[in-house]
């Protein structure tokens, strides 16, 4: 569970021009095993948050609890997936895979067992000995997710994942992650600027505005999975936050 | 890279094929130049038997060898060490920034008279030399390195809760490999500059003591196959690194 209280982020902007205000007084609670989406116009602080969430970053107000702890910097049990996957490019897939177990100081042989077990399930078996600039974009995302997800982790922090993929490749990688998520009690925060994606994959939405970053909305996405986009319901889902989230651009 | 044939580069023998023979009908054709002051072809070759003969250019290009490579070893092991040291601490680097401006471009020959008052003559004043030369080069790129370890790639590493030690061992390390790689592709070519100089000063024995010294004793031929064993020592070395960087993929 992560307890975001009064949490404000500023960024000196160390010249002349006025500090920037990322995030105003922001409060949220996001309960454990949820898939919670932030979704918002470009610059209204969502990556900013997650960043803070994870520890990378500290608030200038504020504290942000997991599991009723402080955050003060990154922890494994926190994983994070970058928009631009971030794989070790020295390492070849299979090594990439087992990096946080080696990490941990899993047993070589058992965490490669495990690896070839996830990569298998998203058929990238045989690239196991490859690089990551062999790869295509979504392969890359593949194993940058298994690389966080194999961790086991409480939670998973994911910054805007498939936003470079095409839509074939973001729509098989959406169902495929939300397959192996809701066998889980992993709780998942998922930045995106897609709403159609939102509403595909989570059971909260929540709505920032911009400049200052603020939460505008938070709903409720209660849709039966698994989830069809040509339903009414998703579809009028999508256009209301969509619509919120053009309201927000305007002001 | 592309691959290229044997016949591909044949086209590179073309000029130097031509020098040659021009250089042979000045030189030793029509004695256009005394050899006493420039030798032809023919000498150089006599010359080149004859030292081969002996023995004395393969001890003297062991001899050569053995400090370039243990003054770069000595001023790689201080450089990349250095190097990681400073580009991981911003206090440390900025304390060491202004000695390292100011020591960087002094010109490693100038540490010549105090090579000779602290280590003598022999093979110790030579690798100082070169380490001074070399060392340089390859912590400055080694820094540029760590400071180029893109954040994504640390920040991966801290969410799976890498300690400091690892991070300095599985991400800092090979991102900064190809940068340490270019260093010491840099370090051997000013080693070999600096090898030929220290010898020349501070030493009796290796190729630039060779070069020096068959000079007075007027056999320029030897004086040529001097400096032409540093230039294709050099063109060895610096294929051997081009190769290795052309295998580094990140």
């Amino acid at each position: 569970m992560f307890e975001i209280e009064n949490v404000s982020k500023i960024y000196d902007s160390k010249g002349d021009k006025e500090d920037v205000l990322a995030l105003d007084n922001i409060n949220l609670t996001i309960e454990t095993g949820k898939f919670v989406c932030f979704v918002g116009p470009s610059g209204c602080g969502k990556t900013t948050l997650l960043r803070l969430m994870e520890g990378f970053e500290k608030p200038t107000e504020g504290t942000i609890k997991d599991d009723g702890v402080i955050v003060l910097e990154p922890s494994r049990e926190r994983g994070f997936i970058f928009q631009d996957y971030s794989l070790f490019p020295w390492l070849n897939v299979l090594d990439n895979v087992t990096f946080g177990l080696d990490i941990a100081g899993l047993p070589k042989e058992e965490s490669r067992q495990r690896a070839l077990k996830y990569l298998e399930a998203v058929g990238l078996e045989e690239f196991a000995n490859s690089y990551p600039h062999e790869l295509s974009g979504g392969m890359k995302q593949r194993v940058a997710i298994i690389r966080s997800i194999i961790n086991k982790s409480k939670s998973l922090l994911m910054d805007e994942p498939f936003s470079a993929l095409d839509v074939q490749t973001k729509h098989k990688l959406q169902e495929h992650f939300i397959n192996t998520w809701k066998d889980r009690d992993t709780t998942v925060i998922f930045v995106t600027h897609d709403v159609d994606e939102a509403v595909f994959l989570s059971d909260q939405v929540v709505v920032f505005s911009r400049r200052p970053g603020r939460i505008k909305r938070v709903f409720e996405n209660n849709l039966p999975r698994p989830r069809n986009r040509a339903d009414a319901e998703f579809q009028s889902l999508v256009s209301e936050i969509t619509k919120d989230i053009d309201e927000s651009e305007d002001e | 890279m592309k691959e290229y044939k044997l016949t591909d580069k044949l086209d590179l023998l073309i000029l130097p094929i031509i020098l040659v023979i021009i250089w042979y009908f000045v030189c030793d054709f029509f004695m256009l130049v005394p050899s006493y002051m420039f030798p032809g072809p023919i000498d150089v070759l006599n010359s080149f038997i004859r030292l081969t003969l002996s023995g004395k250019l393969f001890k003297d290009i062991i001899d050569t060898l053995y400090k370039v490579l243990l003054g770069l070893f000595l001023a790689a092991a201080v450089g990349i060490t250095g190097g990681i040291i400073l580009g991981w601490s911003k206090k440390l680097e900025r304390l060491c920034s202004l000695i390292i401006s100011i020591l960087r471009p002094i010109p490693p020959i100038a540490w010549i008279p105090f090579s000779i008052l602290w280590f003598g003559i022999g093979t110790t004043p030579a690798v100082f030399i070169i380490f001074m030369g070399c060392v340089f080069p390859i912590l400055v790129s080694t820094i540029d390195g760590v400071h180029r370890t893109k954040g994504v790639l640390i920040e991966a590493a801290q969410s799976f809760g890498a300690s400091n030690t690892q991070m300095l061992t599985d991400v800092i390390l090979p991102s900064t490999f190809p940068y340490i790689v270019s260093g010491l592709k840099v370090g051997i070519g000013i080693a070999l500059m600096c090898t030929i100089s220290g010898e020349m000063i501070g030493s009796s024995s290796g190729i630039g003591y060779m070069i020096l010294t068959s000079t007075s004793l007027f056999d320029t031929g030897s004086t040529i196959v001097g400096m032409l064993v540093i230039g294709i020592i050099g063109i060895i070395f610096d294929y051997i690194f081009t190769k290795i960087q052309e295998r580094i993929f990140w």
